[in-house]
């Protein structure tokens, strides 16, 4: 029998594919260069289907990537290499259950963020963490396997893993397992993660995919507050430290936002003057960076005081308040009511075929304004590539953050690096940019990485790169490994990713 | 390697998409989005990517960087869109004035997907089977429609009326769908002309316009339709041309001047725009006859909303009719669900086309509405095939024929 | 001295290191009247290093090693199964490092108490929002990250003490030394973040109770404690219990950030009177369950408003305020001013000399304790025949029920369920019946609950096996957490026997 119909036997033969125009819909994540056409793409039903998919796997031993919403910025969901077999996750996105008592949530791995949460707004709730900012169709297993952050709430609730009770795995050898209160088998409904011998659950949160496969997940959601308010401010000069200061003071008086973010200055500049992104920002006479706040109560005066509290700070750092209107520059306005899922789209496009190579990771707060200065004088020892650039695409890129906002415990999420172009223009594919690309995107992981940041969305790039510069101690990367081994003894998951390959 | 000049000339549309997926995922009930790809929908759990645009683009960026070829497998997949346009809405749209996503600006999904069927056609992989079919009748001279009929059954409509002339200020394109399928549309047209006491002209000899032709991407079949069409619609004199057909209304209002390289030589603008302006000036007077309240729902074709921004005039006149209730579907406007006619894939793909009109008909029926109103024989056509095989007594309608049962 | 005594002196120099007798006894019990385990060796080490090269020499020599916190451990945890092996005293390491006061974390050694960390930390106005287990007074970080610790306050709040957690520093068993969260990455000059890096490593050693590795520095998130606070006492109408859930459920249906929510049941008010515990309730003519709310807040306005939408649930359910006094019966205001955080589990300890509750502590949803209570009840009926044996030897019949309900992380409350009994030596005699029916009640009501679905947190000895003998893992799970043990310990030598490892 031939591999496709083992697959086919599995899931019926609609659903397992090795047309060459449906592998090379699978072949990219959101990423101009990044490629990988599988050789088979398959859309399981369930985690039975997925366990037989992998013990498959393992006896033929090819790799089996994951892929959720496919909205990896660093080919996370495509193939590393031209083979393997694509997962589509996203035929299982169904609602399995909402234990409204115990406001707990348990969904298909595939669903997105925003169909979630669409479902459970009828209820008055929400997932608290919003999830990534590409949460329209990013999927709920894929945030847990990154500690998803940025598109709300994560100020207040932190990482979305924080609100994880329990997940349905399949390891890559087909065991299913569920974790958390679902490891007593007498448990009836998942309640919570935190118990029943060690968190497994935690082997899988942030693991980019390698240890297994999650169909299931149970989060823990909330009751959205029926009031909330959301302000913009201008900064005065030298506005990234004066957010840096004003999320510091946010966390040392124990206020609850929850939001808080800042768009720097340079994104506010070029993006009003010169791209035409901000048309709310127009009016503005200087134009420097922005923060803004959301903040939720339980009633109007308790949200009133906690505005107090937070104006104080913002004006106490001499940030002016834009006006309540979106059309007054409230960014925060757009946010919380309609932008939540697009605020980081942005910088996306901006000319055609323009594109961001970046990183996201998450860093102290206070240390962000320095690596931003660090970033311009990186610029600066790389012109020669970027005026490279220029000559074939017209346009030098620029180097710089995309929106930073508050998250977990004193961090923000920094979104940095530099905007690009893809290889192909105007009829022709440059090879050069790809390797410019290529050759700046690990320079400018590495000058981050030195800044001791942390990856959490690590995909094919930056998992290898971190193994490559030694930036684990050879302990920490063993025990990583020795797990791998354990779970995956022929690396058949997301093979590639931290270097873990198959003659390892 | 097949030439792929149309698809070339996309290049920076196709290459800046960067595949976040909302065109095929998206939720926002902030701009009352829900969902986006009526293909990808109808494909249910068999949805693999190919089945919407960022898969599509994908596989165009391989053909672009010449990792892949056209072939006639690919025509199997690209002719199965209706090319609503929807996709397009919501890619990087923040549907808000005050903050641009700037992709918007260089991707039109319906531009790109006719490009590919352009290149397709000219690389011989297409027109498929029952395409090639309609082609060669509109070509026909003995037919010029795409239905296959005799060229003059398509007057026959004119013998039932009366109030028409062979010139005048307005004209009326009548194009092949409803003289050919839904005449009654047209007598009716007719009568609230008469009650209102306005003429209009038709149009001697009036061929296709073209729309399913160049929808299918064989865009040298349809010149010799403009050519002529123009010529015979000069020959009435008009200023003003109207239709009565979303297809018609973007192929001449869009379509011809683009292809004919220049402005023509009249307006052209929607029967309802004519219908409104009879009401305003009180012309046409739609007495109040029944005191029963019916509940109605506009459903925006895809040809005059997204392609065309057209969306208020048809809600103007309903909202001037006595005793109806206008419900807005959930998804309206730019939002709204494609009926699943449209971009050639009723002709071949008729189940893919009524699967995809069942989810707005589900959607029109959870409202409560009594009529399911609009202002296209096609999505009547398939809306109203689609609601026979549903459990309800709600009715499709063109705007003209509930009109004429209040006069 | 053995060969193994001569390499561990050499390790730790001879002061803390100790094979005498009488030392090995004092580390032979945890909290609980049954089990017991004279280890061979009591080792106090000084840091990772040392550690790392005990490891290395017991996974040479087969000895199993035994981390042991403050040995607040009701399940036999942190002393060793059967006689033998190594105890590892984590309590020379209970120094502060370093509080990162602009990013509000520290870093402590393992073995430092609860207590000693949030005096420190209240010089700076913060605390570590979950206070760690009841018995943090003693108890360790280390050993509250190896549990998930609640119940020493906050926890409502706050949820478990892991949720705190930003880095560890590790000894794996077999030696190695790592540190998690952003200090995987060896360029972070500072712990900042648990999250990335990869997989969450540390949550293998989250709630591992002690399989997994020595924990020797633990990184907390810490808060600043709010300027503003209140508490408030309610005796609940009858059928308190029910009351109770209602409160609990719609608190968190609002989103009331409460920071202590508790219940506390009837039967405990009422026996705890007769046997005076709790004065402050003698005046009470109707001795109900009692609920009782901590909530905390960054103005006096603010603390207005969270109290009156507190006050709202609590009144519509009947709830009636007591006094805003301790001496008025308001528990909560002890609770919260006094650190009464950390004793109050201790009220039920030595009600009469020798008396001790044989518990099941464990995380269960809101909504399910009223049906698992009832069915104690039964079980206590079923099982009348040993308590009255335990009677007739210690003239107190066991009384079976709840400890204070605790709300905690999501939806679910810390359900501290049991029946009270004695230990085995009475007036000058070593009952080995008493100790056979203590274990053998123990097991059945530990079972019994666990098929409720409820989850364990603090498992020890008794608890971890128990579920791995009456299969409440599936074969997977079991085989996978397995797995992982051989993985990082291939002669299973930490904590050996626990899960019947």
């Amino acid at each position: 029998m031939t591999l496709i119909q083992k697959l086919q036997n599995i899931v019926t033969e609609k659903f397992a594919s090795d047309d060459i125009y449906v592998r090379h819909a699978y072949s990219r994540n959101v990423h101009p260069d990044l490629q990988g056409v599988p050789e088979y793409v398959v859309r399981p039903k369930d985690a039975k289907e997925i366990s037989e998919i992998l013990k498959v796997a393992n006896e033929e031993n090819i790799p089996v990537i994951p892929r959720g919403g496919g909205d990896c910025e660093w080919g996370g969901s495509i193939a590393t290499g031209d083979v393997g077999i694509i997962l589509d996750m996203k035929r299982m996105d169904n609602i399995m259950n909402l234990d409204e008592e115990n406001l707990i949530c348990t969904v298909e791995a595939g669903i997105s963020w925003g169909k979630l949460n669409e479902y459970l707004s009828r209820f008055g709730l929400y997932t608290g963490c919003m999830g990534p900012g590409s949460g329209l169709t990013a999927s709920i297993g894929g945030g847990i396997s990154h500690h998803s952050v940025g598109a709300g709430g994560c100020a207040k609730y932190g990482a979305c893993t924080n609100q994880l009770v329990s997940l349905e795995v399949v390891l890559p050898t087909g065991e299913i397992i569920e974790t958390g209160s679902q490891a007593n088998k007498f448990s009836k409904f998942p309640f919570n993660r935190f118990g029943n011998g060690p968190d497994l659950a935690g082997l899988f949160c942030g693991d980019n995919g390698i240890y297994g496969v999650k169909t299931k997940v149970s989060l823990q959601v909330f009751p959205k507050p029926p009031f909330a308010n959301y302000k913009t401010f201008l900064c005065p000069r030298n506005s990234a430290e004066v957010a840096a200061q004003i999320f510091t003071e946010i966390r040392q008086k124990g206020i609850d936002v929850y939001d808080a973010m800042y768009i720097d200055e340079i994104l506010i500049k070029l993006g009003t003057n010169t791209f035409g992104m901000y048309p709310m920002f127009e009016h503005l006479k200087r134009k420097r960076g922005i923060v803004f706040y959301v903040v939720e109560a339980n009633s109007e005066q308790e949200l009133e005081e906690k505005i107090k509290q937070l104006d104080n700070i913002l004006l106490s750092n001499k940030a002016e308040e834009l006006g309540s209107e979106i059309a007054d520059g409230n960014f925060a306005k757009w946010h919380y009511t309609e932008g939540q899922w697009q605020t980081y789209h942005n910088c996306w496009g901006i000319i055609p075929t323009f594109e961001n190579i970046t990183t996201e990771c998450f860093t102290p707060i206070k240390s962000f304004p320095k690596i931003l200065k660090d970033i311009e004088v990186w610029d600066i020892e790389n012109e020669e590539n970027m005026k490279k650039i220029e000559e074939i695409a017209g346009f030098r890129p620029i180097s710089g953050t995309g929106v930073v906002p508050l998250v977990d415990g004193n961090n923000v999420e920094l979104t940095c690096g530099f905007t690009t172009f893809g290889c192909y223009h105007d009829g022709e594919y440059h090879e050069i940019i790809k390797d410019i690309n290529l050759k700046l995107w690990k320079s400018f992981l590495t000058l981050v990485l030195k800044h001791g940041v942390q990856f959490y969305m690590m995909g094919s790039i930056p998992s290898r790169l971190m193994v490559e510069i030694g930036a684990y101690t050879s302990e920490y990367y063993n025990l990583m490994k020795s797990i791998k081994k354990t779970l995956d003894p022929h690396m058949i998951l997301s093979r590639g990713k931290f270097n873990f390959w198959e003659d390892d | 390697m097949s030439k792929i000049e149309n698809l070339k000339k996309q290049w920076e549309a196709i290459m800046s998409c960067m595949g976040c997926g909302d065109c095929g995922f998206a939720i926002r009930p902030a701009v009352g989005r829900y969902l986006v790809c009526p293909v990808k929908e109808a494909k249910g759990e068999e949805g693999f990517e190919i089945w919407f645009a960022r898969g599509r683009m994908n596989v165009l960026k391989s053909i672009l960087e010449g990792k892949l070829e056209l072939s006639k497998d690919l025509a199997e997949f690209a002719y199965q869109c209706s090319e609503c346009g929807s996709c397009t809405d919501t890619c990087h749209e923040t549907h808000n004035p005050y903050i641009i996503l700037n992709t918007s600006k260089w991707i039109d999904h319906v531009e790109v997907w006719h490009a590919l069927r352009q290149d397709l056609i000219k690389a011989g992989f297409a027109p498929l089977d029952r395409h090639a079919k309609l082609i060669e009748y509109m070509n026909n001279p003995d037919m010029r429609n795409p239905y296959g009929e005799p060229k003059e059954k398509k007057f026959e409509w004119l013998n039932d009326v009366k109030g028409v002339s062979k010139t005048g200020d307005l004209a009326f394109y009548a194009g092949c769908t409803e003289p050919l399928r839904q005449k009654e549309t047209l007598l009716n047209l007719a009568k609230i002309f008469n009650a209102a006491g306005k003429e209009f002209a038709v149009i001697e000899d009036e061929w296709c316009c073209g729309s399913i032709s160049i929808r299918i991407g064989d865009i040298e079949a349809v010149k010799p339709n403009i050519e002529h069409n123009i010529e015979q619609i000069k020959k009435t004199g008009a200023k003003k041309v109207f239709v009565a057909c979303a297809g018609c209304y973007r192929t001449l209002k869009k379509d011809w001047p683009e292809i004919f390289g220049q402005d023509l030589p009249f307006e052209v603008v929607n029967v309802t725009e004519v219908l409104l302006d009879l009401i305003n000036n009180e012309s046409l007077k739609i007495p109040e006859k029944d005191t029963e309240v019916i509940k109605v729902a506009y459903h925006d074709p895809c040809h005059l909303g997204r392609h065309m921004d057209f969306y208020e005039p048809p809600r103007e006149v309903i909202a001037k009719i006595p005793n109806t209730e206008m419900i807005e579907l959930r998804r309206n406007r730019n939002n709204a669900w494609c009926c699943g006619a449209g971009g050639g894939v009723k002709s071949q793909f008729p189940e893919l086309a009524l699967d995809i009109a069942k989810d707005r008909i589900d959607e029109a029926v959870e409202s409560g509405i009594d009529i399911l109103l609009t202002e296209c024989p096609f999505c009547v056509g398939n809306l109203a095939d689609s609601v026979k095989k549903e459990n309800t007594n709600m009715k499709v309608l063109d705007i003209i024929d509930y009109i004429a049962t209040k006069i | 001295m053995s060969e193994v005594y001569q390499k561990l002196k050499k390790i730790v120099s001879e002061k803390f290191v100790s094979n005498d007798l009488y030392m090995r006894h004092a580390y032979s019990r945890n909290v609980d009247p049954v089990l017991q385990g004279i280890p061979e060796y009591v080792v106090r080490p000084k840091d990772a290093k040392e550690i790392s090269e005990i490891l290395k020499i017991v996974n040479e020599e087969n000895i199993p090693v035994i981390p042991r916190g403050a040995g607040c451990c009701e399940f036999g945890g942190s002393k060793p199964i059967g006689d033998g092996g190594i105890v590892l005293d984590m309590k020379r390491m209970e120094n502060i490092i370093n509080l990162d006061e602009e990013n509000l974390i520290i870093t402590v050694e393992a073995g430092i108490s609860w207590s000693k960390l949030n005096e420190y930390l209240s010089q700076f106005g913060l605390y570590t929002g979950c206070m760690g287990p009841g018995s943090g007074l003693t108890a360790s970080v280390g050993g509250g990250i190896s549990h998930h610790s609640v119940g020493g306050g906050g926890c409502a709040k706050y949820g478990a003490c892991t949720n705190q957690l930003v880095s560890l520093e590790i000894v794996l068993p077999t030696g190695e030394i790592i540190e998690t969260g952003s200090q995987a990455n060896k360029y972070s000059k500072f712990p900042f973040n648990r999250f990335g890096n990869g997989p969450d490593l540390a949550s293998l050693f989250c709630g591992d109770n002690g399989i997994f590795g020595v924990k020797t520095k633990v990184s907390l998130q810490v808060f600043p404690r709010p300027d503003f606070a209140n508490y408030k006492t309610f005796l609940l109408p009858r059928k308190s219990v029910e009351a109770s859930v209602n409160i609990f459920t719609e608190i968190r249906k609002k989103g009331v950030d409460v920071y202590d929510a508790i219940y506390i049941m009837d039967l405990l008010v009422s026996v705890g009177c007769q046997y005076g515990l709790f004065p402050l309730w003698d005046n009470l003519k109707r001795k109900r369950g009692v609920f009782f709310y901590v909530i905390e807040a960054n103005s006096e306005v603010e603390l207005e408003e969270k109290t009156k939408q507190l006050d709202n649930i609590l009144l519509t359910n009947k709830a009636e305020e007591l006094g805003p006094e301790i001496a008025d019966g308001n528990f909560a205001k002890w609770h919260y001013t006094e650190q009464g955080h950390w004793l109050f589990a201790h009220n039920l300890w030595g009600v009469v000399p020798g008396f001790e509750p044989l518990d099941a502590e464990c995380h269960t949803p809101i909504n399910s304790y009223p049906a698992i209570l009832k069915d104690l009840d039964q079980w206590d009926q079923e099982h009348s025949e040993e308590m009255n044996m335990i009677l007739e030897i210690a003239g107190f019949r066991p009384i079976t029920g709840s400890g204070p309900i605790i709300l905690i992380d999501g939806n679910n409350v810390e359900f501290t369920c049991g029946f009270t009994s004695f230990a085995s030596y009475i007036d000058g005699k070593y009952y080995d019946i008493i100790r056979e029916t203590n274990i053998k009640l123990w097991k059945s009501i530990l079972e019994r609950v666990t098929k409720w679905g409820v989850q364990w947190y603090m498992m020890g000895e008794i608890m971890s096996r128990l579920m791995i003998e009456i299969g409440a893992y599936s074969e997977e799970y079991y085989n996978f957490l397995k797995s992982i043990k051989k993985t990082l310990d291939p002669n299973l030598i930490l904590s050996r026997g626990k899960f019947n490892f």
